[in-house]
Parts: C-alpha cells; sequence; structure tokens
C-alpha cells in the first residue's frame, strides 16, 4: 500500500475525489468485481453507475431501474456489473452496459439486504425468507421468526447466517449434505450481522445499542454494551483481528486476536469527529478503515499508527454508505443528500 | 427527555379498531380525496385497499420485546425496519398512516415512537385514531380486552355507522366509550365520513399542545367503576408540587403499575418554576418538557390524567398530594 498517513500532504489538502450531485438519498454503494466501476444506489429507482477512476466524467443519470427505492446493492461476483435489490420486490442483475435482467420479483416484499460471496453468489433477504441466486438457480431459505435484518456469508461462501428477532441463524447452502439450520439465540431484535473475515465468529449489533457476538465453533457468545445508539454498521479487518464498530465519535476497534475481547476495553484511535459514526468500513487488505459520521464528516484512519485524517469536512448530510474498491485504493461514499462521492488515496 | 419537535419530522397517524369497522373505508377515503397532500400507509392486509398506489407498504406486525428489563417495553419491528426505508425514498410524505389489525393492541405501536431513536428522529407520533362499529361495539367489548383498549389509547374516536343503531342505542354506545376514556374527540359518522383536519396532524403527543388537544381537560371527576375496568380520571392539587418527591412517586408508579396505564399526562405546577411543566406518557415510557410562562396572577394548578385498568382516584389521589409542597 502507498497510502501513508504521515505524509503532510493529508493535512493541507484533499485527495483527489469526483462528487456528483443527485436529489435522491443513498442507500448503497459498490465497486464492480474489477474495480473498473462503482455504483449507487438510490431512493428513486435508480442505480448509478460511473467510471471508478476519479478523472474520468460521470455519464448522464439513467432511467430508473426500481420503481421505488434501490435499498441494496453489491458487485456481481459473477459478471462484470451489480445486483440490486429494491422496495419494489425485484432482485435485478445489470450488467456493465446498464441493461438488467430479472434475478427475482416478490410482490409486496422489499429486498432490503444483499451480500455477495467471490465464488459468485449472491444472498438476499426479503420478509422473512433468504434467497440464494449462484450458478443459475435461486434458492429460498427460511422461513425466519420474523424479517430478516441483515445476513453475511462464512468465510468460504458454504453458509449464509442471517439476524432476526431472537437471536440469528446459519443456513449450510450445501445441496449434497442437507444440513438443518443452527440457531444461535440471543433474546432482543438484531439488526445488523457481520461473519469474521476468518470465519470464526458472527457479531451482530442489537435493537438496545449492544453489540453481540458468537463464536461459530462452540456456540458460546459475549456481549459488548455501552453505545450511545444502536450499532448499524460492522466491520471485521481483513486479518480478522479487530471488530470496528459504528455509533462513536472515534474509530472503535473490538480485539480478537489471541483470548479475545473479552474483559477487555475496545480500541479507539483518531480524531473525535463531528457526530457519531453511521458507517465504518475496514480496508480489505491493509491497516486503515473509513468511517463517516451523521454529520457528514469521513475519516481516514490507520489502526497501526493510531491516526485519523479527514477525507470530508461535515456538512449536515449523513453518511449512508460506504465501499473499498478490490484494490484498496479507492472509496466510494454516498449520503442521505444524494452525493456520490469517489475519492482516489493514492498521493 | 423530550423530543424536540421540527418540521423535518413526519407525522404518523395510528389507524385502530376492530375488523369491520371501518378502518378501510376511511383509508380509501383518505387517499382518493383530493388534499393534494402525499400519505405513506401502512396496512397489515395487502391488497385489501381499492386504490392502486405505491406508497401503500405491507406490514407484517411484528411484536418485539425491548431486552432492556422492561416487561411491558414491546416495539413493533416492522415499523422501525419501514420507517427507515420510507425515508430513503426520494420523494417526501406529509404523512405517514399506519393500520392495525383488528386485534391488535395499540400499545407496541405507540412505543415504537417513545423508544426507537431512528424513528423519533424521523417522525412523530400524531395521533392514535380508533374507529368503532356502533352497532356491534358492546358485542366486541365482550369478546377480550383488545376493543376496550383501542378506546383507552385513542386521542379520536369515530364512532361509525350511526346509521345502523337508534338513538337510544348509540347514547348507550357513547356513554360507553365516555367511561372508558373521556378525553378523547368523539365524532359521529356514517361509512366513516370525516373532514380530514378531524384526524390529521392533531399534535396529540406533541408536549406544547397538551391543553389545547383536549376540551374537557381542565375538568376533573371521579365516577364509580367495577376495578378491572377501562377507565380514565383526573387528579388536581392547588398546592406547587415537589419535583424530586413527584419524579420518586411518578417512577415508582409506572414500574409498578405501568403495564395497567394506557395513557398518561399531566401539567404540573413545579414549585419555584416561572413555567408549566408538562407530560405525557404510554405504559411505562414517558417523555416531558418544560411548557409555557405561568401568567401574573394566574392560579396555578396542577392536573393529572389517567387512562386504564385498576386505577384507585381516591389512592392516586392522595398519593399525589403528598408530592405537594
Amino acid at each position: 500500500m502507498k497510502i501513508d498517513l504521515a505524509n503532510p500532504a493529508w493535512q493541507q489538502t484533499l485527495p483527489p475525489a469526483r462528487s456528483v450531485a443527485t436529489d435522491a438519498p443513498v442507500a448503497a454503494c459498490a465497486f464492480n468485481r474489477d474495480g473498473t466501476t462503482v455504483a449507487f444506489a438510490l431512493g428513486d429507482g435508480v442505480v448509478r453507475v460511473l467510471p471508478a477512476d476519479v478523472k474520468a466524467a460521470a455519464p448522464d443519470a439513467a432511467e430508473p431501474l426500481h420503481k421505488g427505492v434501490v435499498l441494496a446493492l453489491v458487485g456481481d461476483p459473477a459478471g462484470d456489473g451489480f445486483v440490486s435489490g429494491g422496495d419494489d420486490g425485484r432482485v435485478l442483475r445489470i450488467a456493465a452496459d446498464g441493461t438488467s435482467t430479472e434475478l427475482l420479483a416478490q410482490k409486496g416484499k422489499w429486498f432490503e439486504h444483499l451480500v455477495a460471496h467471490k465464488t459468485g453468489a449472491v444472498a438476499a433477504s426479503a420478509g422473512k425468507s433468504m434467497f440464494l441466486f449462484r450458478d443459475g438457480e435461486v434458492r429460498e431459505f427460511g422461513p425466519h421468526p420474523s424479517t430478516v435484518a441483515a445476513l453475511d456469508f462464512s468465510k468460504d461462501g458454504s453458509r449464509v447466517a442471517c439476524a432476526h428477532y431472537g437471536g440469528i441463524t446459519v443456513w449450510s447452502l450445501s445441496k449434497d449434505v442437507v444440513l438443518p439450520p443452527r440457531r444461535f439465540a440471543w433474546q432482543g431484535s438484531h439488526v445488523a450481522l457481520r461473519w469474521s473475515t476468518d470465519g470464526k465468529f458472527i457479531a451482530t449489533g442489537t435493537q438496545e445499542n449492544d453489540i453481540h457476538v458468537w463464536r461459530v465453533a462452540q456456540a458460546t457468545d459475549m456481549r459488548m454494551q455501552g453505545y450511545p445508539a444502536k450499532v448499524k454498521s460492522l466491520s471485521w479487518t481483513a486479518d480478522a483481528r479487530f471488530l470496528y464498530t459504528s455509533s462513536q465519535p472515534v474509530f472503535t476497534a473490538w480485539p480478537f486476536a489471541g483470548k479475545g475481547p473479552e474483559g477487555k476495553p475496545p480500541l479507539q484511535f483518531g480524531d473525535e469527529g463531528a457526530g457519531l459514526m453511521t458507517v465504518v468500513a475496514a480496508h480489505p487488505a491493509a491497516e486503515f478503515v473509513a468511517g463517516g459520521y451523521d454529520s457528514g464528516e469521513l475519516q481516514l484512519g490507520d489502526i497501526r499508527t493510531r491516526r485519523s485524517v479527514v477525507l470530508k469536512m461535515a456538512d449536515g448530510a449523513a453518511i449512508t454508505c460506504l465501499a473499498w474498491s478490490p484494490d484498496g485504493f479507492k472509496l466510494a461514499v454516498g449520503n442521505d443528500r444524494g452525493d456520490l462521492l469517489t475519492i482516489d488515496l493514492r498521493r | 427527555m423530550a423530543t424536540p419537535q421540527t418540521s423535518a419530522q413526519v407525522p404518523v397517524t395510528v389507524l385502530t379498531g376492530y375488523l369491520g369497522a371501518g378502518k378501510t373505508t376511511l383509508l380509501n377515503r383518505i387517499l382518493s380525496e383530493q388534499h393534494g397532500k402525499k400519505y405513506a400507509v401502512i396496512v397489515n392486509e395487502f391488497g385489501e385497499l381499492g386504490i392502486d398506489n405505491d406508497l401503500v407498504v405491507n406490514a407484517d406486525e411484528e411484536v418485539f420485546e425491548m431486552n432492556n428489563g422492561c416487561i411491558c417495553c414491546t416495539v413493533r419491528g416492522d415499523l422501525i425496519r419501514i420507517i427507515e426505508g420510507l425515508m430513503k425514498r426520494k420523494d417526501k410524505f406529509d404523512g405517514i398512516l399506519v393500520e392495525t389489525t383488528g386485534l391488535a393492541d395499540p400499545g407496541p405501536v405507540a412505543q415504537t415512537f417513545f423508544t426507537d431513536e431512528d424513528v423519533k428522529a424521523r417522525t412523530r407520533l400524531d395521533a392514535i385514531v380508533t374507529v368503532i362499529d356502533a352497532k356491534h361495539f358492546f358485542g366486541q367489548l365482550e369478546q377480550g380486552s383488545e376493543a376496550e383498549q383501542q378506546v383507552a389509547f385513542a386521542d379520536v374516536i369515530l364512532l361509525n355507522k350511526t346509521d345502523l343503531v337508534s338513538a337510544d342505542e348509540l347514547a348507550k354506545v357513547e356513554d360507553r366509550i365516555r367511561g372508558i376514556n373521556r378525553y378523547a374527540r368523539i365524532f359521529h359518522t356514517q361509512k366513516s365520513q370525516i373532514g380530514l383536519d378531524a384526524i390529521l396532524d392533531k399534535g396529540a403527543f406533541d408536549l406544547g399542545r397538551i391543553l389545547e388537544f383536549e376540551p374537557d381537560f381542565l375538568h376533573s371527576g371521579h365516577d364509580h367503576h367495577h376495578e378491572d375496568e377501562v377507565r380514565s380520571l383526573s387528579i388536581t392539587a392547588d398546592r406547587p408540587v415537589d419535583p424530586d418527591k413527584f419524579q420518586k412517586w411518578m417512577g415508582a408508579l409506572l414500574q409498578i403499575k405501568g403495564a395497567d396505564i394506557f395513557r398518561s399526562k399531566g401539567i404540573l405546577a413545579i414549585d419555584g418554576a416561572p413555567r408549566r411543566y408538562v407530560y405525557q406518557g404510554v405504559h411505562m415510557m414517558m417523555d416531558s418538557a418544560w411548557g409555557t410562562q405561568w401568567k401574573d396572577g394566574e392560579k396555578r394548578s396542577s392536573k393529572l390524567v389517567f387512562i386504564g385498568r385498576n386505577l384507585d382516584g381516591d389512592n392516586l389521589q392522595r398519593a399525589f398530594e403528598d408530592c405537594l409542597k
């Protein structure tokens, strides 16, 4: 990596970036598989696809693909484009040229969450069901005890964990060996979920502003409290040594190396930002982390040096989504006012 | 503490009432009337509405217990999720209407707006509107506690289908409603015909409008009731209130009896304070704030209102008097 936060340039000028203004809140953003394009899911049904190169001009806005809000978006792990989900009850595969095909339609449902795995699989949730898209097939898993509020793949893509009221459910996706789902119970409503990058832990954020973490193999669990708001954004570092959590004014990372975080305080570092962090995204390979705030501020942190720099000042529009490019040099940022920001961190 | 009310908060009207009382008719009327406003409607039965409106959202009525040690603190998980989703739309709304199923307890819906910070930031509970079938109300009271609870929670009551009962029967139904909830506004309607200004944008949960909303708020009274019936009562005091004692008493009261108290409101003359202290609550949840200034020479009196079950007015009055200076 060539990103060095000790470089005085960070204090003097903001890195090169391109901002495209729209008038619809941004629900999600993602880079495509090879990192050449970046897309933003908007509140008017548009999926805006832009060149990832921040110096390239932005093409005109496209027609809405969804009728309503595009609630979820991922880079297509089996193609060059994207996969989107909307409150019109549809999941679409969007090709690199902008044409779309419908993967699934469920009348009256909202496709609120999508996750992708590098093996080519995509999982989506709508209502109490989880849907798996793989090798041209769609399979439904569920029903869960309540609406699925978050989901994630295991490290190897062989399982999907779904968060709901009363705990989480882990599904084995294999068609050869059909295993019953495993239920990990914890009372209350779980609203965010991330499976650790080493596959050993599953973390959730709860309605009661706590974090809950299960050790998958042992089915033991732990709880971290003390957040002033719901933790809706969780992100594991690439080496799985830390779990970043939103809803604090600084980067907050729970240590999972060695014996785990029990009895230890979280590592908090960086300059205090304006407001609370709404989204946090660990770098896909290195020791960096991006954090967006409800004030619109955006920070880049380095856990090794415990420094942070400001990438964008507070402007009153809460950051709603963040995504790293596959090579880790670019960052996509969306907010609730409709600004589509792409930043190039090489300098 | 109180949530500041801002214009950015979308008003939410909750529509309750037994199956067949006329909720869907009312919703269809609201949506089809030419009022130039845009409403999102959250319903529990998709397809019942006659209007093809893409802002109709189907809800599952997922009632979640909060894992916070408060036994009666339940919220509607689906509402939290749907409101969050609606706020991602480019087109904003003038209001949100939430229809509940005929047998739903309005408590969890109301508590969602007291409990969830994200919901509070984006929306405000405007009023609970209950539609009652004049012909079948007594029968529904006998079937369970739901009909009674829906009346108890109401800010506005549409006493509907008045054309299907005699004047005598209607008077009896209205008496019974008043026995449960003397503070709600009652409108007599046929086929849910009502001016929308009677039910929308009422500010019934706005602490600044507590006095304005209720015509009977300043009349106190105790009636004789069976203990387990839902009733409403008010207690008053002319001496200033000791804030510490009051806090302690109200906290303990809601802790012990919160499950039985559906709605509570109050205006307090706090000892030495130039402003009124106002509060309102749903079960154990409560919001409070400083209200308007007492005028020079104005009589400073306090008044508390409770709507609930197993309420002993004399006991409450005595306990409240122990909180006075």
